[in-house]
């Protein structure tokens, strides 16, 4: 309900800010949900979604996000409960808080659409508010037959969770101790130090806690630690690990029950104690979480640095013409031209610092998978494994948001239809639990390549041929293009007997003519399907104006483009000796009219001398408007622009290459810069031969 | 040891080279023209995905232009980190070459070729020529200018 309004200005870094918290919040909710099903616990996870949560609320409240403030609220209250309770939370918990995370990101996408978050779905927050007592429920509240040691355990620096750890211990058999550790040099010249100890001790118990003790310990020192672990080892084993005396060892078992009166249970923290101290104190700690020397970075802020640095290349260009009109005049330039050279190096460094300010984490990037996983084997009752195998492998930000949905398609689908049911897979001799795995390696060229393999059923040819009425295909290219067809995922037939082919055509669109990439498949029946992706690492993506000249499309970056005019072939001007530049007139001023056409040489001069396109568009050309005439506008659109790498085609003027969709490049042309390249020597000196090998 | 070479004609006469170089083969449907490229640069075409510049066979070897025809086909190759593409009037075989039947050319080939030609293997009864494929595809920039 909320239109963030005023608080527009705030709106980006929330956005930033929650998505990074949702995500962190599902990975975490992801590990309580597993522990749940193994009956174990998880603090400290539940304890990092809570904060999470909290954080997030806290967030929303800021820029006054009701929906998101009211659905983080009660999942904040009943995970604060989890984790008085030590970390436990009840199997039927997880599923309204994985809605209700869902339901926040929901909001969250529609406040970065400019929509206001719709309100909070009522029976959610109903369930949500339920979720408090079930965890109250579901915290044991078994009389405490052993009670630690208050005063042993430093009750008071223990958190909840630490505590019910330890007494969870007691209560399973185990030797709850606090073994104290007091380091001095000549232990530290023999290599014991909190560090190996830490390490030692580890190898014969689980340690809950480390707390360094300052003031008079035994043996004379000013400092020790006491080390409060879970442990089944002898005392002496301990003492050997630490060094020996004067390090000691306690049991954290109280030496009576403090209160045998089973009817009220010892400090089980339950709503009375809601909120201790110590709990809050750690929430008020200042967010430093994110340290590390890590910085968040508004995309926009970098296009930005990208764009400067763009009009930094052009000038370079420029600049190196005018020297080298300086060279040909006989001036001495020879230093300018090695300045020129250091200065060329300098921007490639620089605009590679820039692309990689702009690459994040495939790791980071799919996050979103293991819960997306998650829900089909709820969705589908299918037995599935998601292997992530990512290693560190990074890519542009731009390429990454626009290759999720592409990925998220091919998960789903592979669990979807792909895999089959537990029975059919036990039937077919394969293990009842189906594997989808997912790779991605960087390739040297510039590429990442990304490998998504199930071991389900395989793409049945002959029924993907049948469906979309052509003839079986021969090679898995051939069936990959069937299965591309846009038609192909509305037919019932189709995806119930293919068992895949759904929305086929739109990861391709992604993966080929948005992002300039590759996508192969490789099926085996009864075995399997791979998927692999090869997508540029970075791309830059340019609002573009696609017109025609000459029977051929071009693209040029509307942000060089002052202004879009239509040209009458009759008012248009031709100075004697001009050689067929037209003037024509705008707002006053007399602006010369170039044929692109003949810019690009692609009719013969006679012809074009003449001609001239009906519409025209005005881009400076060092610092002077010219108008461009070309045959026909049509329209305005978001390309993908490709870098010309190759030096036979590196050319001023074209910024690189697009994919309009039709298989055939199309040339993004700089204007101004082909104008100043072409014009300035005259299109008849490069005629004459200019570019000869 | 024999290497696999891949074999193509350009106007009548049948060209070799290593399979290992080429990537792969595509039909020429036309390429989009880049103004400012050197002559022999029919244009870019896109290979599944990526955009390559085309080295024209005939334009490179000085032979009079052609229309292309369903025959003509584009030898997608690797040159260390760039991938190009040589339009060939036609390109159909795959054959082992014995090292012992390839010769240095004549000197009068080696004059007249540019270079372009740097042994002569014999294939049965024909004689095929092996190209230099880095010296064919060049390395001409088209301007001083362009950047890097």
């Amino acid at each position: 309900m909320t239109a963030p309004g005023e608080f527009a200005e705030f709106l980006p870094a929330y956005l930033a800010e929650v998505d990074e918290l949702l995500a962190s919040a599902q990975r975490d909710l992801l590990a309580v949900e597993e522990a749940v099903r193994r009956g174990a616990l998880q603090p400290r996870a539940v304890r990092e979604l809570f904060r999470a949560l909290h954080t997030i609320k806290g967030l929303s409240a800021m820029v006054d996000v009701e929906p998101i403030v009211s659905l983080a609220h009660w999942m904040e209250a009943s995970l604060r409960v989890a984790d008085q309770a030590g970390g436990r939370l009840p199997e039927s918990s997880v599923e309204p808080l994985v809605e209700g995370l869902r339901a926040i990101e929901q909001r969250v996408r529609q406040l970065g659409a400019g929509k206001p978050a719709s309100p909070a779905p009522a029976n959610l927050l109903e369930r949500l508010e339920a979720l408090g007592p079930q965890v109250v429920d579901a915290a044991p509240r078994k009389a405490r037959a052993v009670v630690l040691d208050a005063e042993a355990a430093f009750a008071s620096r223990l958190a909840p969770s630490e505590r019910e750890q330890l007494e969870g211990g007691l209560a399973d058999g185990q030797r709850a101790v606090r073994l104290d550790f007091v380091p001095s040099a000549e232990r530290a010249a023999k290599g014991l130090n909190i560090n190996t100890v830490r390490e030692g001790v580890a190898r014969h118990g689980d340690i809950v806690k480390v707390l360094p003790l300052s003031g008079a310990a035994a043996g004379g020192a000013s400092l020790a630690f006491a080390l409060l672990l879970l442990t089944s080892a002898e005392d002496a084993v301990l003492l050997d690990v630490v060094g020996g005396a004067p390090a000691t060892v306690r049991s954290l078992a109280a030496a009576a029950p403090v209160a045998p009166d089973a009817a009220s249970p010892a400090p089980v923290p339950t709503d009375s104690a809601l909120g201790t101290p110590v709990f809050e104190e750690e929430l008020e700690e200042p967010e430093v979480r994110r340290g590390g020397g890590l910085l968040r970075v508004e995309v926009s802020r970098l296009d930005e640095a990208m764009e400067w640095l763009a009009a930094l290349v052009v000038n370079r260009s420029r600049l190196t013409r005018a020297v080298a009109a300086l060279t040909a005049a006989g001036a001495p330039t020879r230093e300018l031209a090695t300045i020129l050279q250091e200065n060329g190096r300098q921007l490639r460094d620089l605009r590679s610092a820039i692309l990689r300010l702009r690459m994040v984490r495939m790791g980071d990037v799919l996050e979103r998978l293991p819960l997306l996983v998650r829900g089909l084997r709820r969705t589908t009752g299918k037995a599935v494994r998601l292997e992530l195998e990512v290693g560190d492998a990074e890519l542009d930000k731009a390429v990454a948001d626009r290759l999720m949905p592409a990925l998220v398609h091919l998960v789903r689908n592979a669990v979807d239809h792909a895999l089959e049911l537990p029975e059919e897979r036990v039937s077919a001799g394969k293990p009842p639990e189906g594997l989808v795995r997912l790779g991605c390696h960087a390739r040297s060229s510039g590429q990442l390549e990304i490998t998504l393999r199930d071991d389900g059923r395989g793409v049945d040819a002959k029924a993907v041929a049948k469906a979309a009425n052509a003839p079986v295909p021969e090679s898995a290219d051939g069936l990959l293009d069937l299965l591309c067809r846009p038609g192909l995922s509305t037919r019932q037939e189709a995806t119930r007997t293919s068992g895949r082919g759904m929305g086929m055509d739109i990861v391709r669109r992604i993966v080929v003519e948005q992002l300039g990439g590759e996508l192969r498949m490789e099926t085996r029946k009864g075995v399997g399907t791979t998927f692999t992706l090869r997508v540029p690492l970075t791309v830059t993506l340019v609002d573009a104006i696609v017109f025609e000249c000459a029977g051929l499309k071009y693209a040029v970056a509307v942000g060089t483009v002052e202004e879009l005019i239509d040209v009458d072939a009759l008012k248009v001007v031709r100075p004697a000796g001009a050689d067929g530049l037209g003037l024509v007139e705008r707002r006053g001023a007399a602006v010369p009219l170039v044929s692109l056409e003949r810019l690009l040489e692609r009719t013969a001069p006679a012809q074009a001398a003449g001609a001239c396109g009906t519409k025209a568009l005005i881009v400076r050309q060092r610092g002077e408007p010219v108008a461009f005439a070309v045959d026909r506008l049509l329209g305005q659109q978001e390309i993908v622009l490709r870098p010309l790498e190759d030096p036979l085609v590196r050319v001023p003027g074209v910024a690189g290459a697009t994919d309009l969709g039709d298989g055939q490049p199309t040339l993004v042309l700089d204007l101004g810069a082909l104008g100043a390249a072409r014009v300035g020597r005259g299109v008849g000196a490069a005629q004459s031969g200019g570019w000869a090998s | 040891m024999s290497v696999l070479h891949v074999l193509f004609k350009v106007d009548g006469t049948e060209y070799a080279m290593p399979a290992a170089d080429v990537v792969q083969m595509e039909s020429f449907t036309g390429a989009t023209p880049v103004p400012g490229a050197p002559a022999h640069v029919a244009g870019l075409v896109q290979v599944r995905g990526r955009v390559i510049p085309v080295v024209d066979a005939r334009a490179r070897f000085g032979l009079p232009a052609t229309p292309a025809t369903l025959d003509s086909r584009v030898v997608v190759g690797q040159l260390g980190e760039r991938t190009v593409g040589l339009l060939v009037d036609s390109a159909r075989e795959v054959v082992k070459l014995d090292p012992r039947t390839i010769q240095p050319p004549p000197p009068m080939v080696v004059e007249r070729a540019k270079g372009y030609v740097k042994a002569v293997a014999q294939v049965g009864p024909r004689l095929v020529m092996l190209i230099d494929f880095p010296r064919v595809m060049g390395e001409e920039t088209a301007d001083v200018d362009g950047q890097r």
